[in-house]
């Protein structure tokens, strides 16, 4: 049965960014129809589906809705995270910049089943274009009664604010988010308290990633049990996109059902450039642990690649072939979280850099075997007891690197091959 | 309320507290850097790691509280020890390891844990450390130094001066290995409680301008005791080195002044060194000075007070310096020899606040103990001169003798016309430990112990009486002020003779009404509240 597109059925379709457009594809139905429904039906059918979290962790969006105590007198917010920051990931940026009106729906139902007034899309500080797409669509849908003090006219009230941060990748981590939303420095917080407790500015609120909320309105337009049809099973459900980049002919955004093969996955972007042997692939982004060639037919699921060893994490595939130093690979990775380490607790702070430099030295060619076992010995602690899981992201790619390729590097090592040659990832064409 | 599992160890607790602050109860220790009971829970450190059942991953104590039964936590297993031991080496790696040059030392947090849970030979190595370039000695404010190189990042500093000073001054700025602390632009750490985050400071990143390479630590004798700077009566540590006092830190008492002090008090010692010391007792016949024995500067004193002289009067001049003990004998003795005129002089001073749970404690006088001295007994009995007659009026010329307990008892004391007024009385005796102007122009000068070489107790500005000790003896000729008005009294009334402090406080308790009731071996360390302290009066006030 061929997959019809959901998330991304609207992209290429400039009339979308206008409200009148959207509508016409069928959008906001959903949204009517569930505020026809009760807040709590709406939850209901969002559990059933299976929906988990889409920025990394995995979460069931319905479970995380229903923490959010329903008595609290206190105002309630839906903030969506838009910081997609993680390296290799660029899919919200798709269904921002080409269908911002189903996140809008999305965030609106979220705001009704959990009885917010107030949505918050905290999107990352490069995403110019997004934010100015999102931002448009959120004065049109003001401007048609989408938005405002009562949505399609049945008196329930709700704003959004498109909140642009300043470039961190911290941010995106949902307590650094609502620091940084709150006005202050970009750091997780402490939790417990978990947000749906005490959330932005105090208060209980939901923190969903883009792709999540855009699912929402097709579990209310469609059904729970039709979303649970796609994919492998009841704790992998639903649409996936896959941000591929990397050693493949057609790098990119793909829609799938989730659970679809790597190799799978690999054949619809065309398969390798010009087709080289694959070496390594990080199925979930910088923080998932690498796989190599021998795990291409792996689905790449939430619960398959975590048996894997590895995550789904954002499911952006980074694909390298043959031609890679893995070690530089490596410390390329490292050095970004060493960038991006907040700097609040010791062992992220102190451990993300040290990495980095031991891989340094090992990729410069004046590393020995001892500094790969150092490395082994190093890499444990930096995650486990660190405040915020950038701590335990960290680990993911070195320690994978080890496990993978410990002996080839050793072997690398012993003959002194490193630094291995640089070469150019891609051939240039030739200029006309 | 319910019970925890430390260590084998159980516990009630009430519902809500931490595990660090549950297993000190029961005498567990868990190692901590950015945890401080007053401030805010950051759980940045991990160095508080603990092994909880039923968690998978080890939690941080310090963001773990107690809030049902049967919590069980241990503190010591493998999986603990390894995750202090990789925070201990993560926390080196970076860091300059210049204790031989550095302040902290033998009072350094990363000292002490690294001993106990650190390991002995560093594996970073052939990289170079980060550092913070041009940040070894950054003054943030009058009193304290920034050395960024040593710093752990705790930021228990920056949450001082956002939670309990409530100034801002201080900020977390950059990120990653590079986060640093700092001021921000023309904003210095200025504020008067500014030298606390010294003491939060674990290990020697911040460090006090005052005190900075006067004394290694370990060579410092400590003694509780008393600040003197004003009436809220923190309580302090005297720090000081063979009698030399190198600083005041202080010492915990929630009811007054909880973990902190203001940076005036810490001043307050350097008086000591800044004032010429009365040496021995010193006798003036005309413009002559000499040195007299203690036994002949009493005789004169007694002879003096014996000669009822029918146009002169005697009065006797404290000051809020004055221990209870000693300004009740003082007005003991000034009633042994029938005069009303007894009174305390004390300067008003700039408001000198304290934050502690209850909230801002507030002292205006410029000494710690006005309202001890009255409530023993230092006021003016009927028709009785009072301080103000004396020091601006013209009392003194009425006085045959003019008893001034205190050379140094505030601004007037090196006031050369206020010197002179007093000088009017017939026969002016100067008891005090500075040689002050006041004390030079004396008949008699005898010296006494400083604040820091004698017992006693003062009542601070919410009525707390609180006990402080000598933390070394005067020197040789100097006595404390409480054997010199012992012996005194003792030649108006015999079985005073010999008597000890705590002789002195059992007969002020039965014959002062505000401290009936109280003993001087049963005042708690933190003191005691005066059941009912009065509010002082106002014509005392300078």
């Amino acid at each position: 049965m061929a997959f019809e597109k959901v998330l991304t059925r609207n992209v290429g379709n400039p009339a979308v960014l206008r409200t009148r457009g959207y509508r016409d594809t069928g959008g906001y139905d959903a949204l009517s129809k569930a505020l026809r429904m009760a807040p709590e039906e709406v939850i209901e059918e969002v559990k059933r589906s299976g929906l988990r979290g889409r920025g990394g962790a995995g979460f069931p969006c319905g479970m995380k809705w229903s923490f959010v105590p329903r008595q609290s007198p206190q105002p309630k917010y839906i903030v969506c995270n838009a910081d997609e920051s993680e390296p290799g990931t660029f899919k919200d940026r798709l269904l921002m910049e080409f269908d911002p009106h189903q996140l809008l729906e999305g965030c609106v139902i979220a705001g009704w089943a959990v009885g917010a007034n107030t949505t918050y899309i905290y999107i990352r500080g490069e995403y110019t274009k997004a934010a100015s797409v999102l931002e448009e669509a959120v004065r049109d849908a003001y401007a048609s009664g989408i938005l405002g003090d009562s949505v399609l006219g049945t008196g329930f009230r709700h704003d959004i604010h498109v909140h642009r941060g300043a470039g961190a990748y911290i941010c995106g981590e949902e307590t650094g988010l609502l620091e940084s939303l709150e006005g202050r420095l970009g750091q997780p917080r402490v939790k417990p308290p978990f947000p749906a407790v005490v959330g932005a500015f105090g208060c209980p609120t939901v923190i969903n990633n883009v792709e999540t909320l855009c699912c929402v309105p097709h579990i209310v337009q469609r059904g729970a049990d039709w979303f649970k049809g796609i994919g492998p099973d009841e704790r992998n459900t639903g649409p996936k996109l896959y941000a591929v980049s990397g050693h493949v002919e057609r790098p990119g955004t793909y829609e799938h059902p989730i659970g679809i093969t790597f190799q799978e996955l690999l054949d619809g972007c065309g398969g390798m450039y010009q087709g080289r042997a694959l070496k390594a692939v990080i199925p979930g982004g910088a923080s998932a642990p690498m796989l190599g060639p021998e795990d291409r037919e792996i689905p790449l699921d939430f619960d398959r690649l975590a048996r894997a060893g590895s995550m789904l994490g954002s499911a952006a595939v980074i694909v390298m072939d043959e031609t890679t130093c893995v070690v530089r690979a490596t410390l390329r990775l490292a050095r970004f979280f060493a960038h991006e380490s907040c700097g609040q607790c010791t062992p992220c702070r102190e451990g993300t850099n040290w990495m980095a430099k031991i891989l340094a030295r090992i990729e410069s060619g004046k590393g020995t075997e001892a500094d790969l076992d150092l490395l082994a010995s190093v890499v444990p602690n930096v995650g486990g007891i660190s405040l915020c899981a950038l701590g335990d992201a960290s680990q993911g790619p070195v320690k994978s690197m080890i496990a993978k390729f410990g002996e080839e590097i050793r072997d690398n090592l012993r003959h002194g091959r490193y630094p291995l040659p640089r070469r150019r990832i891609f051939e240039l064409g030739a200029v006309a | 309320m319910p019970t925890v599992t430390i260590d084998d160890r159980i516990v009630e607790v009430p519902a809500g507290t931490n595990l660090i602050d549950a297993g000190q109860r029961v005498g567990v220790q868990i190692p901590h850097y950015c945890y401080h009971p007053r401030l805010s829970v950051v759980g940045q450190c991990r160095m508080c790691m603990v092994e909880i059942e039923g968690m998978p991953k080890l939690q941080a104590a310090c963001s773990t509280q107690v809030v049902k039964d049967g919590m069980v936590v241990r503190t010591r297993t493998a999986a603990v020890v390894e995750a202090q031991r990789a925070v201990m080496e993560f926390l080196l790696i970076n860091h300059p390891l210049d204790c031989p040059i550095c302040d902290q030392a033998g009072e350094c947090e990363l000292q002490d844990y690294s001993f106990k849970h650190g390991q002995a030979f560093s594996r970073f190595r052939y990289e170079e450390k980060r550092t913070y370039p041009e940040k070894e000695r950054i003054p943030l404010g009058p009193h304290v130094l920034l050395n960024m190189n040593r710093c752990i990042h705790c930021t228990r500093c920056v949450r001082f001066t956002e939670e309990v000073s409530g100034t801002g001054e201080l900020g977390f700025f950059q990120r990653g290995a590079h986060k640093e602390i700092g001021v921000f632009p023309g904003k210095p750490l200025d504020n008067p409680l500014s030298t606390c985050v010294v003491d939060l400071c674990p290990v020697g990143a911040l460090t006090s301008t005052r005190f900075r390479f006067a004394e290694r630590v370990w060579y410092l004798d400590k003694r509780p005791s008393l600040c003197t700077g004003c009436d809220v009566g923190c309580n302090v540590t005297i720090e000081h080195r063979r009698g030399r006092v190198r600083r005041y830190k202080p010492r915990v008492n929630p009811e007054v002044n909880d973990h902190w002090m203001c940076d005036h008090g810490r001043t307050t010692p350097e008086r000591y060194t800044e004032l010429p010391r009365l040496a021995a007792p010193r006798a003036r016949r005309g413009d002559e000075t000499r040195p007299v024995g203690w036994r002949e500067a009493i005789d004169a004193v007694t002879q003096r007070l014996r000669a009822r002289s029918s146009d002169g009067t005697f009065a006797f001049l404290g000051s809020g310096f004055l221990s209870t003990e000693e300004a009740y004998l003082l007005s003991t003795l000034a009633e042994a020899v029938g005069s009303p005129h007894r009174a305390v002089w004390v300067d008003s001073g700039p408001p000198r606040r304290i934050p502690n749970p209850a909230g801002w404690l507030e002292g205006r006088d410029a000494a710690p103990n006005r309202r001890g001295a009255e409530l023993a007994g230092l006021v003016p009995g009927p028709g009785g001169i009072d301080a103000s007659e004396l020091l601006v009026g013209a009392g003194a010329g009425r006085c045959s003798v003019l008893f001034v307990a205190d050379s140094d008892f505030g601004r007037a004391a090196h006031d050369a016309k206020v010197v002179e007024r007093l000088r009017a009385a017939q026969f002016l005796v100067v008891m005090g430990w500075a040689d002050t102007p006041l004390a030079r122009a004396a008949d008699l000068a005898l010296p006494v112990a400083t604040h820091a070489e004698r017992d006693g107790t003062f009542v601070n500005v919410a009525g707390r009486l609180q006990r402080f000790g000598a933390a070394f003896p005067p020197p040789t000729q100097v006595r404390d002020a409480l054997s010199v008005l012992v012996e005194l009294l003792a030649r108006f009334r015999p079985e005073v003779a010999g008597w000890s402090v705590g002789e002195v406080f059992a007969e002020m308790a039965r014959r002062r009404p505000a401290f009936s009731g109280h003993a001087w071996a049963r005042i708690p360390a933190t003191g005691s509240s005066l059941a009912s302290a009065p509010e002082p009066t106002a014509a005392a006030q300078g």
